[in-house]
Formats: structure tokens, C-alpha cells, sequence
């Protein structure tokens, strides 16, 4: 039961007749007939028991883009219903309007058409549906709230797919529709044509020449059909905000655009995100359906204020994948987890697969390394220069394994990695 | 069909300060209204109030407003005047002289129960300026009408009057009087003085008490009026009541003053209140929370170093960094191995490189790269900014 201003403001005018006709029986008098009127009107107010509560609408949104869930309100009772009714939702799904009035007559249904703007990447689940059903004085009303269940992902912006386009015209030059003449480690026979000005002579098939009397070249093709294995680090390190976005969100920008890439370069592509236990898993997806599949599978991923545990990760990695593959490993380079974490387990790995890192950089330590004037800015600057010369001598020893480094900072590392992969595919060490 | 969601507004970008500015003034500015509304009242107010001293009509005060002249002169004349204070004194005074003029100023500071006393007093009365509480017991069918101002004269066969000639009242009352009362100094036909009798002893009422005071005395008849009306008889008692205490004749409670329909209009009232506290206390649907993630700076555990080297003052470890980086992009500038940086070995052939690039003198640019380190910030600065140097003129060489 819910009273309205309406009861506040009938009882206020009770006082001016009081003044009038003052007795204890007037008080009396006065509170009855209000208590009497909140009575009727609760009686006649419209069933809120005796709703249904329905939903559709979309279920997926980009970050950043609007995405709209209606509710359906189903008048099952037999008085009209007049209600105020709420569709709550967490403040990070940016629910509007907070509030909507409606009048359902009985046997009919109305629209509520919710417009949500989520601020944050993840599921945004509804809380309740809250109904206030008043009577036909506006005095008193019922209320009643019931879950009516619904799930929006909010999807990862993936701000780098602007660079896609650029990229697949690079990967179109390395494949089918330029046939490349140079052969190197690793790139696949593709057909034998005739000999043209220009081809590289190293490129005759003397063989073949012989059998048909004419000069004939061997093509190659870039090698199609490997296996990309991204794997996020989503520990401590992936929750450091970059600039206003944690290091998380600039990994999975990156992986998306190198996903995308390597799904039409024809590579199957997998995804792991794993700090002490696996947080999300995407393999052996059809490579159309592979960029919808990670990009599902990021949503809900936040960084876990925990150390990674990179044993784990290697093993894990190890025991899914038998052939050789690129494993793609998007973390920091943090000089102290790097050193007691993945470096000692590096040479497994290696062993078995060619593994590249791609971390983000802080373009603020960049900032504070040209920071000169005063002392303090001084001290600044040698602090960032520690820190960088911590990063060199990490990715210089990574080197030293055969691990591939893409260190750029968080506006260039997609493309940073794109172009790495690129050219590892151009050169066939995939 | 469809109850469509209300369309939010516009959003706008982040207002300017002279929109924060003007929204803070059109919230504030009822209030500010309205304050400098009760100011302006409240000057008014106090301008316009008359201003009554406490001296006013005092008979021992030689103050502008008292009227300590009017009695030394009566008295001079063979006219005791006897000052009491209060009612029941005067009663006193009264009984012991019955032949004398009860001259009564300043009435509105007589209670109910002193005019009792005074209406059963024998011996003639002098009303300056009463109230209509006191008309009513003293002076019973003269009535207040309006004011007057100006100087008047007589026109009436009062002896008193007529003696004393014309009279400057301002400020005074004029009264409405039966018709056997004498009426004098008429404006526009209303008396400012009326003289009447009333059970058996003459009454005088007064419309001023202005032109008695010592300020204004000397003007026109004014000395002379007030002698007549004081020193008609053998001897006078001017009776200038003290305030009533604070609280006298407040037996009753505030309880017993508010009427019973009020106090139920309270109970009422509280009725509403609690009513519309359950109103607004019941919200539409819960509370909704939801965890937020963290806010983790990437740069924090860098800046926090830059602040313990500053805390420590440890400029050896900071020129150290400097020097370990500037040496990292020279050698790269210059075409060497990356691992020459940190070999020492390969200083001499570094600072010979970068004098060659850069011109400067060997054993400044030694120093400068591996000199000892420096021993305060002053020369941690300098030191920066020199190995700054080095490195653009590498690089433009």
C-alpha cells in the first residue's frame, strides 16, 4: 500500500475544518472519512497481482551505441489499471526514462519502450519491475515489484576496426589475388605458369621446362590454414587504466583487429583469456563466425585484482594445442611478473610455437620522461626512464627466446599488431 | 499501441562557467529577493516608528520630551505638583488631597485594574494624549477621531484657554465629546481639548502632550495652557505610570490562550505530516547497486618512485637513469651496438663520438655521462638539461 500527497493534502484541509467545528468528535470524524476513502480507493485500485509482464528487444549493443527493450504490460484482472510503473535497471546501463505513466484497460496490453545507453562493457541485467497502481481518487495506491528477467551484453567498442580496411589490402597484396614470386620459409606451392619478363629466374621450374619445352616459373602463395591462439592476460597488470581505459580493453581491441585480419587471411583463430583459471574460451569457431564468437565471449571479462599465474596459462595453452601454432599473448610488459611468471616457462612454449607479446604502453610515462624545468619534473623524468630501461632490458630478453615484442601505446597497438602479423605472414614463419 | 518513453532532453555538452554561473543565479536569486525585500521593510519600518523617549512627559526629567520646566514654573507659581509613579501611590495622594488635579501622562502604560482604581478617585483629572481604555473609564462619551496638527486658537469660553490664547499642536488627537463638554481649539470642528464634567469633578482631556514639554514651551500660549490646566487647583499630582513588569498579568498559560479548535488543528496537522512522510518515504522500486570496477592508474607505481627519489633527494639514482637513457639513445643515434650503453668499456669511445657530433669539449661531455653524481637538485637539473642538449645536437649533426 502506498499513500499519495493527495491523503497529506486532504488531511491538512481536515485541520482548517477542525479550526470550524472544533470537537474531539470532528477529529474523529475527520480521520474516518479519509481512512474510509484510502479504503475505497485501494479496493477499486487495478490488480497489480494480476499482471503479465513480458519483454523483447535487443540483446547485444556496442559499447557507446543505444539499444532498446520493450516491456509489455498485460492487464489480466478485470479494473483498469493506472499506474506509475519503474523498470529498474544498474546505473551503468543507462536506463531511460526512470518512469513511465500508463493506463491498461482490462484485457489489453500496452508498450513501455526502455532506451538503454550502457556506460560499461559486461552484462547489464534487470533488477525489478515495479508497478504503482492507483485508485480511481488518487489517494492510495498498490505497489508490487517482480523480476521480469533480461540480459543486454554490452559488447567491447572495437574502436580499430577503422583500420581494417587498410590492413586487408595489405593481406591482399601477400595473398590469392597477387601471386608472389618470392619463396620463402614456410610459403606453399601454389601452380606452375609461364615464364614472364620480370620473374625472378631463381623462380624457373627446369624441370617442368623441360618437360614442355618452354620457360616455366613456379608460383608460391603465402601459407593459409595456420593457427592463431590469442591469449589475454586478464590479472592485475590488465586492470592499470591507460589514460581513462584499463589495459584490458586496449588488449581486446587489439586481438579483435588481428582476429578479424587473420580470419580472412584464412588462419583459425582462438581465444583465451586467463589469469588463475580460465575466464572465457573460443575455439574451433567457423572463421565468419569467429570475430561474433570473441567478441561475445569479451563482454563480460573484467581484470581479477590478482597476480596471473603463468604456469597455469602455459599449461593450459599446452594441453589445448597440439600442432604448431602463433600464440598471441596480449599482457604488460611488468618487469618483475615478467621475470618471476612467464620467462622461465618461456622456452616450453617456444619449443612448440612461435609466440609474440603485445603489450600497451603508458603514454604518460612517455610524457614524464621529456618532463624537465624542476626538480620535482626532473625526478619525474628519471623515474620514467627507469621504468623504460626496466621495459628494454624485459623485451630485450624476451628477444633472446625468438618471442616477438609489439610494445606501442594504446591508440597504436592494433594496427602495431596487425602490421607484426602481417609481416610474419609475408615472410612465412607462421 | 504504445506508451511511448518521454524524450529526454537535448543533452549538452559540459556547460561553460557563465551558464554554471547564470543557473546559480536564477536558482538563488527568489531568495536573495526576498532578503533584501525583508531589509528594505525592516529600515522602513524602523524610520517610520514614532520615536517615544523614555523622558516623555517626565515631570523630573530636564530632557527636550520631559516636563520638568511646566512643573518648576507651576510650583514657583504656588502650585505643589507631586510626581507619583504609579497608580496606587497616586490613589494615596488623591485620598490625602482631594481638592488637587490628577494630571495622568503617558496612559498606556496603565493596566485594567489601575484605571479601576483611578475612576473611584475624588478631585479633578488632566488627560494628556489618553488611551481609549482610559476615555472609556475617565472620560466616558468622548471618543478619539483622527490627528491634527497646526497652531490653533481657542474659540471656546474655557478660561484656561482663553488666557493662554493660541496653541501649536502637532501630533495631537482630536475627540468626539457630548454636547454640554466644553470643546476647544477646534480643527475642522473637532476639539483638540475637551472639558466635561463627570461625577461631579471636572475632566480635561488633552490631544497632545507635545506643547507641554521643555522644547516647546516657550512657543506661542503653550506655558501658559499648561499652567491653567495644572494650577487650577490648590495643589497637583501628576501621575506618570512606571512600564507594567514584563509578564505582569500573564497568570495564564499559552496553553490556555490557543483556542481548542487550533490545538485539534495541530493534532490534525501532525496527522498530515505523518502522512505524507509515509508518502514520500515509500520509493518506487528498489535501491538498485552495482559493483564498479577499479580505478587503477597504469602510471601510479612510476609515479610513486618519482616521489620517494624527491623524498629521498636521491639524485645519484636519478642522474643515474638520465644518464643510462640519454647513453641508450646516443649510442643508437650514433650507430653502435645497443649493448655499448651499458659497457663501460665503450666510454671513451662514446664521449669521442658524441664531442666529434656535437663539438664540445671531451672531459665536459665525460662528466656530463659519467662524472660522479650531482650533489644537489640544482645540479640534477642542470645535468638534464645538458644531456637534452647532447642528444638534439646528435641528432641534427
Amino acid at each position: 500500500m502506498v499513500l499519495t500527497g493527495r491523503t497529506g493534502l486532504l488531511a491538512v484541509l481536515g485541520a482548517a475544518v477542525l479550526v470550524v467545528a472544533p470537537s474531539w468528535w470532528t477529529l474523529l470524524a475527520v480521520n474516518a472519512v479519509l481512512a474510509v476513502l484510502v479504503m475505497i480507493d485501494l479496493a477499486l485500485a487495478g490488480n497489480v497481482r494480476r499482471l503479465g509482464l513480458h519483454r523483447s528487444g535487443d540483446t547485444n549493443v556496442r559499447l557507446g551505441e543505444k539499444a532498446s527493450v520493450a516491456l509489455i504490460v498485460e492487464n489480466l484482472g478485470d479494473r483498469k489499471l493506472k499506474a506509475r510503473l519503474r523498470d529498474a535497471w544498474p546505473p551503468s546501463a543507462g536506463a531511460s526514462p526512470r518512469a513511465v505513466d500508463l493506463t491498461v484497460p482490462p484485457g489489453e496490453r500496452r508498450r513501455v519502450d526502455m532506451r538503454l545507453v550502457p556506460t560499461r562493457r559486461g552484462d547489464r541485467r534487470a533488477v525489478t519491475v515495479t508497478v504503482r497502481s492507483h485508485g480511481p481518487l488518487g489517494l492510495a495506491a498498490r505497489q508490487l515489484s517482480r523480476p521480469v528477467p533480461w540480459t543486454v551484453r554490452v559488447l567491447p567498442a572495437f574502436p580499430s576496426r577503422r583500420h581494417l580496411p587498410a590492413k586487408l589490402a595489405r593481406l591482399r597484396e601477400l595473398t590469392g589475388q597477387h601471386a608472389a614470386l618470392i619463396r620463402g620459409q614456410g610459403t606453399e606451392f601454389d601452380s606452375l605458369r609461364e615464364y614472364v619478363d620480370g620473374d625472378d629466374v631463381r623462380s624457373i621450374d627446369w624441370r617442368a621446362t623441360a618437360r614442355r619445352g618452354d620457360v616455366v616459373v613456379r608460383t608460391w602463395r603465402p601459407e593459409r590454414d595456420r593457427r592463431i591462439y590469442l591469449v589475454l592476460d586478464t590479472g592485475r597488470t590488465a586492470a592499470g587504466r591507460v589514460g581513462d581505459i584499463p589495459r584490458l580493453d586496449c588488449s581486446m581491441d587489439a586481438a579483435l583487429l588481428l582476429g578479424a585480419l587473420a580470419s580472412r587471411a584464412g588462419d583459425r583463430v582462438d581465444l583465451l583469456a586467463y589469469d588463475r583459471r580460465v575466464r572465457a574460451r573460443v575455439e574451433g569457431s567457423a572463421r565468419t563466425e569467429v570475430l561474433t564468437a570473441m567478441v561475445r565471449a569479451m563482454a563480460p571479462l573484467e581484470p581479477e585484482l590478482i597476480e596471473a599465474d603463468a604456469a597455469g596459462m602455459v599449461s593450459t595453452l599446452l594441453s589445448r594445442v597440439r600442432q604448431r601454432c602463433l600464440v598471441v599473448l596480449l599482457t604488460d610488459l611488468n618487469a618483475t611478473a615478467m621475470e618471476e611468471g612467464l620467462l622461465p616457462l618461456l622456452p616450453q612454449l617456444t619449443a612448440k610455437h612461435l609466440v609474440m607479446i603485445a603489450a600497451v604502453s603508458d603514454p604518460r610515462v612517455s610524457e614524464m620522461a621529456t618532463a624537465r624545468g624542476d626538480a620535482a619534473a626532473v625526478y619525474d623524468a628519471a623515474a620514467a626512464e627507469r621504468a623504460r630501461a626496466d621495459r628494454r632490458r624485459i623485451t630485450a630478453e624476451l628477444r633472446t627466446y625468438g618471442v616477438e615484442v609489439v610494445d606501442a601505446p594504446p591508440d597504436e597497438i592494433a594496427p602495431a599488431l596487425a602490421d607484426a602479423y602481417l609481416s610474419l605472414k609475408a615472410a612465412g614463419r607462421l | 499501441m504504445s506508451v511511448m518513453a518521454p524524450q529526454a532532453p537535448p543533452s549538452s555538452g559540459p556547460a561553460t562557467a557563465g551558464q554554471v554561473a547564470r543557473r546559480r543565479w536564477r536558482r538563488s536569486r527568489g531568495i536573495i529577493i526576498a532578503v533584501l525585500a525583508l531589509v528594505v521593510l525592516g529600515v522602513v519600518l524602523a524610520a517610520l516608528r514614532p520615536r517615544v523617549r523614555a523622558e516623555y512627559l517626565d515631570p523630573e526629567s530636564p530632557g527636550q520630551q520631559g516636563t520638568r520646566a511646566l512643573a518648576e514654573i507651576t510650583r514657583q507659581h504656588g502650585t505643589p505638583v507631586t510626581v507619583v509613579r504609579g497608580a496606587s501611590a497616586a490613589a494615596d495622594q488623591m485620598r490625602a488631597h482631594p481638592d488637587a488635579v490628577l494630571v495622568i501622562a503617558r496612559s498606556e502604560r496603565l493596566l485594567p485594574a489601575d484605571l479601576g482604581t483611578l475612576q473611584s478617585l475624588p478631585g479633578d483629572r488632566l488627560l494628556i494624549a489618553p488611551t481609549t481604555d482610559t476615555l472609556q473609564a475617565l472620560a466616558p462619551g468622548v471618543d478619539r477621531t483622527g490627528g491634527a496638527a497646526g497652531t490653533l486658537s481657542p474659540g471656546c469660553s474655557l478660561p484656561a484657554a482663553t488666557y493662554a490664547g493660541p496653541v501649536g499642536f502637532t501630533g495631537s488627537e482630536v475627540y468626539t465629546a457630548p454636547a454640554k463638554a466644553t470643546k476647544c481649539y477646534l480643527s475642522d470642528g473637532e476639539p483638540n481639548l475637551v472639558q466635561l464634567a463627570v461625577n461631579g469633578s471636572t475632566v480635561t482631556v488633552l490631544g497632545s502632550g507635545d506643547p507641554l514639554t521643555n522644547e516647546r514651551l516657550g512657543e506661542n500660549g503653550n506655558a501658559a495652557l499648561g499652567m491653567n490646566l495644572v494650577g487650577a487647583r490648590p495643589s497637583a499630582v501628576w501621575l506618570l505610570p512606571d512600564p507594567p513588569p514584563p509578564g505582569g498579568g500573564g497568570q495564564k498559560s499559552f496553553g490556555d490562550l490557543v483556542p481548542f479548535g487550533v490545538k485539534l488543528a495541530v493534532l490534525q496537522a501532525l496527522v498530515a505530516v505523518v502522512l505524507v512522510a509515509l508518502w514520500r518515504s515509500r520509493r518506487l522500486g528498489p535501491v538498485v547497486v552495482e559493483p564498479l570496477p577499479v580505478v587503477v592508474r597504469s602510471a601510479e607505481a612510476v609515479e610513486g618512485r618519482a616521489r620517494l627519489y624527491r623524498a629521498r633527494r636521491a639524485g645519484d639514482r636519478a642522474a643515474q637513469a638520465l644518464r643510462a637513457g640519454a647513453l641508450e639513445r646516443l649510442t643508437r643515434l650514433l650507430g653502435m651496438p645497443t649493448s655499448a650503453a651499458a659497457d663501460p668499456r665503450m666510454a671513451s669511445e662514446i664521449v669521442a663520438a658524441v664531442a666529434a657530433h656535437t663539438g664540445q669539449d671531451q672531459a665536459v661531455i665525460g662528466a656530463a655521462l659519467y662524472g660522479p653524481p650531482p650533489v644537489d637538485d640544482a645540479e640534477l637539473v642542470r645535468l638534464a638539461g645538458f644531456l637534452d642538449d647532447l642528444e638534439r645536437r646528435v641528432r641534427t649533426s
